[in-house]
């Protein structure tokens, strides 16, 4: 209780005569001063968007949404209102484009998944379809697909003879992370694929797959994979940097699960908790960066 | 602890009711169990094991099971079968394909033991799809009729906007409550 008092005295009224108090003696604005005394990354850009979100100005308030070619303009701005001389702090511009760029880029991120999750694979559609059996073959490229609707799925973890149904939610989100995997890391994916057919610690490799795409995604869309972006991503992160997130969970779940010896897959939703819990405290860190350790081979 | 203590106790316990919720994959299990707890159902992947829920309706607490229907997994229902009070069967109502199957599933179920003294109830679900059959004719292709072991009883319903989940839940209730709380 008495915490939160002293939360809301200290940012409805003492962080104000704070933040003035400082700008006297340093001749520095609170964005000015983010951007010389932390290094570039998170602890950077999660400071700047705080800032900037809980600004008494418009401009600032509405600078962590602006569009990515309005960035520069907006920097600008925020440096006529804020009065900041470039010729005092030259490098302030860039440094504040940068952080910009991160936090817009974010947003934009996540309109992205989101589009791309609420499309939902569509047997119909030959781009879709393609995909499909690109996985396929990226996999066992030794042994071909007898037909379209076949148990061979089953190889690959998928729950029947048509995978179109496995998808749900996480529609083709879920299809484009396994197909980014198996394509930028096929040597990791196919190990990955060979521990998931072991006759006891054996999972399926598609469903967890697109389960693991459910947990990126609900990390994304809970801000939770902002320390990450933004210590990974010096500019705005893309779709691409999404995917890249989904591999490295991709890998590190496969060596949890096998480490952890569940005693079935009925255990796997106790394990999924688990291992989720493992990534969010890696994510509390400031430094955090969750990147597969292994080259891509593209 | 005098008797009334104990006794209240034991009442206590005896309303909490367990319901075992199963199916073909796909037929939108996981998706019943959260639009009744009112969580967001479009977010949803495929379950690989099984969900539990505990959750209060009309003064009772109900544990419901929500396990993996995916063919590999099947042979583990078993594991989840004892003291079932009530058993949720859920059709995908639009899976023409598989109805068949579905069939043969569940009356492979109802032989079972340990089920033996559970209330049926049957979703036929999806019924928000154009192409879903109605409650009626999954009644027929079920063969629901010949069931002479159980009570059931067959509910058309749609997980994704939530109509007739409540009715369906309420009858397997009443069905139960009947059964074993007749002392009430």
């Amino acid at each position: 209780m008495l915490g939160y008092i002293w939360q809301h005295l200290f940012t409805s009224f003492l962080r104000f005569w704070l933040k003035w108090f400082l700008r006297h003696i340093t001749g520095k604005c609170e964005l000015q001063r983010i951007c010389s005394r932390y290094k570039q990354g998170a602890q950077r850009t999660t400071r700047a968007e705080y800032s900037l979100e809980s600004s008494k100005s418009k401009v600032l308030r509405t600078a962590v949404s602006v569009d990515e070619n309005q960035v520069e303009e907006c920097a600008i701005t925020i440096m006529t209102e804020k009065k900041v001389a470039t010729q005092k702090d030259p490098t302030f511009k860039m440094n504040l484009q940068a952080c910009l760029l991160q936090i817009t880029g974010y947003k934009r991120l996540y309109t992205s998944v989101e589009d791309l999750r609420k499309q939902a694979f569509d047997g119909e559609n030959n781009r879709h379809e393609n995909m499909l059996l690109k996985l396929w073959d990226l996999l066992v490229p030794s042994v071909k697909l007898e037909s379209r609707i076949t148990k061979q799925w089953g190889d690959i973890g998928f729950q029947g003879d048509d995978p179109k149904t496995d998808f749900r939610g996480m529609g083709m989100l879920g299809l484009t992370n396994l197909v980014f995997f198996s394509e930028k890391y096929t040597d990791v994916a196919r190990r990955v694929l060979s521990h998931s057919i072991h006759p006891k610690l054996g999972y399926s490799y598609a469903i967890v797959g697109i389960n693991l795409t459910e947990m990126a995604y609900s990390l994304l869309k809970s801000d939770m994979l902002k320390p990450h972006f933004y210590n990974t991503v010096s500019q705005n992160p893309k779709l691409e940097h999404f995917h890249q997130l989904y591999c490295y969970l991709a890998y590190e779940f496969d060596q949890f699960w096998i480490k952890e010896k569940p005693e079935s897959i009925m255990e796997f939703n106790r394990y999924r908790e688990k291992f989720h819990e493992k990534i969010k405290g890696l994510l509390e860190e400031p430094d955090v960066s969750l990147c597969l350790a292994v080259e891509s081979n593209l | 602890m005098g008797l009334l203590t104990i006794l209240k106790k034991m009442k206590h316990k005896e309303r909490e009711m367990r319901l075992l919720m199963l199916g073909l994959d796909n037929a939108g299990k996981t998706t019943i169990l959260k639009k009744f707890n009112g969580e967001d159902v479009s977010t949803i992947s495929p379950t690989l094991g099984f969900n539990i829920k505990t959750l209060e309706h009309r003064g009772f607490k109900l544990n419901i099971w929500d396990v993996g229907g995916q063919k590999s997994l099947r042979s583990y229902w078993r594991n989840y079968f004892e003291s079932t009070d009530g058993l949720v069967w859920v059709v995908d109502s639009a899976d023409r394909l598989r109805l068949e199957d579905c069939r043969r599933e569940l009356s492979a179920l109802l032989l079972e033991e340990r089920l033996a003294g559970a209330t049926l109830l049957v979703f036929a679900n999806k019924q928000d799809l154009p192409g879903a059959l109605s409650k009626d004719a999954i009644r027929e292709a079920m063969a629901l009729d010949d069931i002479k072991t159980h009570h059931w009883c067959i509910i058309g319903c749609s997980a994704v906007t939530g109509e007739n989940l409540l009715m369906g839940v309420d009858w397997l209730l009443d069905d139960i409550a009947a059964r074993i709380f007749t002392a009430d």
